[in-house]
């Protein structure tokens, strides 16, 4: 009982602490130790998720508020107007003038993104997380960065949504419409009868190459040498994707970001472990 | 108590119903022909049809002692898939002690090829496929049994491949018939119908029996190849103790992995609800096949068909509750679906472009049969469609608990209007149509009587003052099973279990 007031008094902290960073304006970074969660988040379990029912109805407007276009109050559509016609547009978020175009998958802490941003400052990436509180964070941190670039305009295009990428990733994207896929230190999930939640597998790779464009690039990283081949074997084995080689790799900028500016690219680092890099490009479709 | 008839099938001239564990056979003019009982010993001999064939009509003595049917029942409709994919343990554990032979479990599909010859069932807790071979002429002879659970079939259009939708979001293809390379695979497979020994005999396999090692694949197929080099890149690897555990414990699933051919296709991280094929010409003209395939998560997607499963080709975005039935509508019009589940509404779909077409309420219709109070939402399971009058293509759905069917007629501009409330006895279970040459077909359903009791496969029949409901005389009465009403209830009305509960997480 006494454990439990404990964890209340903390909990309350943690919830002081993030309502007073989410107050408009505030520059101040937020602390990692105030939005810790669980490792682990079962991907087959439905949760409280929300998602759009089909990317058309995916409000983007309140992650990248700078590209939202001004558009005179829609006027009625002309042409033949039946109530079912009404059903069948249920919701027109306002739109924005770009899309998503380079999603960082399992982003954790944002580090990626937040590097990502000012790179490419002319493209959306969007972070996606399973875990509440980090998303959380992430949120806060983008927040933060936004009012202390106020002159230079920066990190206006990324963005954090807490998404389960691997039930809902065609309910935010549209058939091609990314040309970067982030996979950064996802989890090991080691035992074998664990394997079915990895992040990669070759059915799932069959939905990284729907949302992805052809010529487009999914990257990922680990330090996990299993896992790395676990990944290289998957998409090599599957037909819409070819495995980057190396020179073009170690040439492409990203790789480098991806290895230094991620929040476990750092730990990596500091414990003296290895990375373990593949890139792999999406094929076009054969005809059919 | 007695079983109601759950299921109905056309195939080939008769039509089969499935009560319980049986499958009986009548013929198009409804008048028992056989019955086919689940083999409550090990079949000996299924390939030779005398052994395997139906027993006579004549009714049998009580099946089993006691049928403990909660544990055979599966549990996977409960909702969470998440608990029961780690793991092969569990699933060998419920083929080896939940159902012994006698403790025959329920049928829960029936499927027949377009041409009549083959009659695939699924019963639920042995985890098994049944294909039968029907001569056309009323005699049905187990070919094979593969342990294999899907919670739904379709068959390819040149009915020669099971597409095998399951639980934890895969699609498989097997062979209808065993080819001929794997023959000598097979038949230790097939001789054993019974779980029990079907289990036993999995697990001393060898490695060069895996699926992926037959020649028979149409090409490389990436999906089950991966396993085994994965394994190989394991050993050349310094293993170390836990890893070697982990390896130890992939063979071991290997070695629980069936031994029949079944080559994964695709898959979902969710529960799949429906399966069906579609065609579309390509730009060669040429028919091509699709596979689409609906989830717990609100999903329809569309994947080519074999060899490119592995291109999705689009998704049918729209529902916000589960998806639980899949229909292409017939009479030349197989560029349409129509889905349900837990929505509202039905939904027609332009499937191959992913554009949602029209909707149509089904609760408001619902409403007016049980009550405005009583019904608030929609459970789905059925959608049937056929032709009508020639030119006409009517669409009948089944609701979960509600007594009526539901008839909606899909018109030139693509909406589906609804028609009809045709009100049941009882709460219907499956539908059919039998089709008679030139008149409009007639209708069976599977009804689950209520408190009156009454028969359980009711025909209908369409005529000048509206709907006859006829008899089937002599229905095979069924043996007495040992299972509670509300036992029986939980299998048979397993769909209202797929919705999320919004409070959880
Ligand atoms: C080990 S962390 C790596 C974080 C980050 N990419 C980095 O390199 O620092 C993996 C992250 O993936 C998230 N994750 C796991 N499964 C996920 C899923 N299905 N959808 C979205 N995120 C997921 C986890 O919550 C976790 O934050």
């Amino acid at each position: 009982m006494g454990g439990d007031k404990i964890r209340k008094d903390k909990r309350q902290k943690r919830e002081d602490y993030r309502a007073a960073i989410r107050k408009e304006g505030v520059s101040e970074l937020p602390r990692k130790k105030f939005y810790r969660q669980r490792a682990h988040a079962n991907p087959f379990s439905d949760h409280q998720l929300i998602y759009p029912p089909h990317p058309d109805q995916m409000d983007w407007s309140s992650l990248y508020p700078d590209y939202v276009v001004d558009e005179p109050q829609e006027q009625q559509t002309p042409g033949p107007e039946t109530p079912s016609d009404l059903d069948l547009a249920p919701l027109r978020p306002k739109r924005i003038s770009k899309e998503v175009e380079v999603a960082d998958i399992g982003c954790g802490f944002g580090g990626l993104l937040v590097a990502l941003g000012p790179l490419m400052p002319d493209t959306l990436v969007l972070g996606l997380e399973i875990r509440v509180q980090v998303t959380q964070f992430v949120e806060d941190r983008i927040k933060a960065l936004r009012v202390q670039d106020q002159e230079a305009k920066l990190y206006r295009n990324v963005g954090v949504l807490r998404a389960n990428t691997m039930k809902f990733l065609p309910n935010f994207f549209r058939k091609g419409q990314l040309s970067k896929i982030f996979i950064c230190f996802p989890d090991p999930h080691f035992k074998a009868r664990k394997h079915k939640q990895r992040i990669v597998s070759t059915t799932l790779n069959s939905e990284y190459a729907y949302v992805l464009r052809p010529g487009g690039v999914v990257y990922t990283i680990t330090d996990v040498p299993d896992l790395h081949e676990w990944m290289v074997q998957h998409f090599e084995a599957h037909p819409s994707f070819e495995r980057v080689p190396e020179e073009e790799q170690e040439a492409d900028t990203l790789v480098n970001v991806m290895r230094t500016e991620t929040e476990e690219g750092k730990k990596v680092e500091r414990n003296k472990g290895q990375k373990h890099v593949a890139l792999f490009r999406r094929l076009e479709d054969p005809a059919w | 108590m007695i079983l109601p008839f759950h299921l109905v099938k056309s195939c080939g001239g008769f039509v089969f119903a499935a009560q319980g564990s049986d499958i009986h056979t009548f013929s198009s003019a409804l008048e028992h022909v056989s019955t086919w009982k689940y083999p409550a010993q090990p079949v000996d001999k299924p390939h030779e049809p005398s052994a395997e064939t139906q027993s006579s009509p004549a009714p049998e003595g009580p099946p089993a002692k006691r049928r403990k049917v909660e544990d055979c029942q599966d549990s996977v409709s409960i909702g969470q898939p998440a608990e029961s994919t780690n793991g092969k343990p569990k699933s060998k554990k419920a083929a080896q002690y939940d159902c012994p032979a006698n403790e025959r479990p329920f049928i829960q599909g029936l499927y027949a090829t377009a041409d009549g010859r083959h009659l695939i069932a699924i019963t639920g807790a042995d985890k098994t496929i049944w294909v039968f071979e029907h001569d056309l002429a009323a005699t049905l002879t187990l070919t094979r049994s593969m342990p294999k659970r899907p919670c739904a079939l379709a068959l390819t259009t040149d009915n020669r491949t099971i597409l095998s939708a399951d639980k934890f979001g895969d699609v498989y293809a097997l062979p209808l018939l065993p080819s001929s390379t794997s023959k000598s695979v097979e038949n230790s497979t097939a001789n054993q119908s019974s779980p029990r020994s079907t289990t036993s005999s999995i697990q001393t396999p060898s490695r060069s029996t895996t699926p992926s090692a037959k020649p028979f694949k149409p090409q490389a197929d990436p999906l089950t190849v991966h396993t085994k080099r994965n394994l190989k890149a394991l050993e050349a690897q310094k293993i170390s103790l836990a890893r070697r555990e982990a390896i130890l414990r992939e063979q071991q699933q290997a070695a629980n992995r069936p031994q029949f051919e079944h080559t994964l296709l695709l898959g979902h991280v969710s529960m799949l609800t429906a399966i069906c094929v579609g065609t579309s010409s390509s730009v060669d003209g040429r028919p091509r096949e699709y596979i689409i395939t609906a989830d717990r998560d609100e999903h329809i997607r569309v994947s080519r068909g074999v060899p490119q499963a592995h291109v999705i080709e689009g998704f049918c975005l729209g529902h916000e509750d589960f998806v639980s039935r899949l229909c292409v509508a017939p009479g030349g019009r197989a560029e349409l679906l129509i889905s349900g589940g837990g929505d509202d509404d039905l939904f027609v779909w332009d499937w191959l472009h992913g554009t949602l077409l029209g909707r149509a309420g089904v609760l408001e219709h619902v409403k007016e049969v049980a009550g405005h109070e009583a019904a608030s939402k929609v459970a789905l399971t059925r959608i049937f469609a056929c032709r009508w009058e020639g030119v006409r293509v009517v669409v009948f759905v089944v609701v979960e608990c509600v007594p009526a069917l539901f008839q909606f007629e899909l018109l030139e501009d693509n909406t589906l209007q609804h028609r009809e409330t045709i009100p049941l006895p009882g709460n219907p279970l499956d539908m059919e149509a039998i089709e008679t040459p030139g008149a409009t077909p007639r209708l069976l359903v599977a009804v689950y009587p209520g408190e009156e009791g009454g028969s359980s496969l009711i025909p209908l029949d369409k005529e000048e003052a509206g709907w006859r409901l006829g008899r089937v005389e002599n229905l095979p009465a069924g043996g007495d099973a040992n299972i509670g009403d509300e036992e029986l209830q939980k299998i048979l009305y397993s769909t209202e279990s797929l919705r999320k509960s919004s409070d959880f997480d």
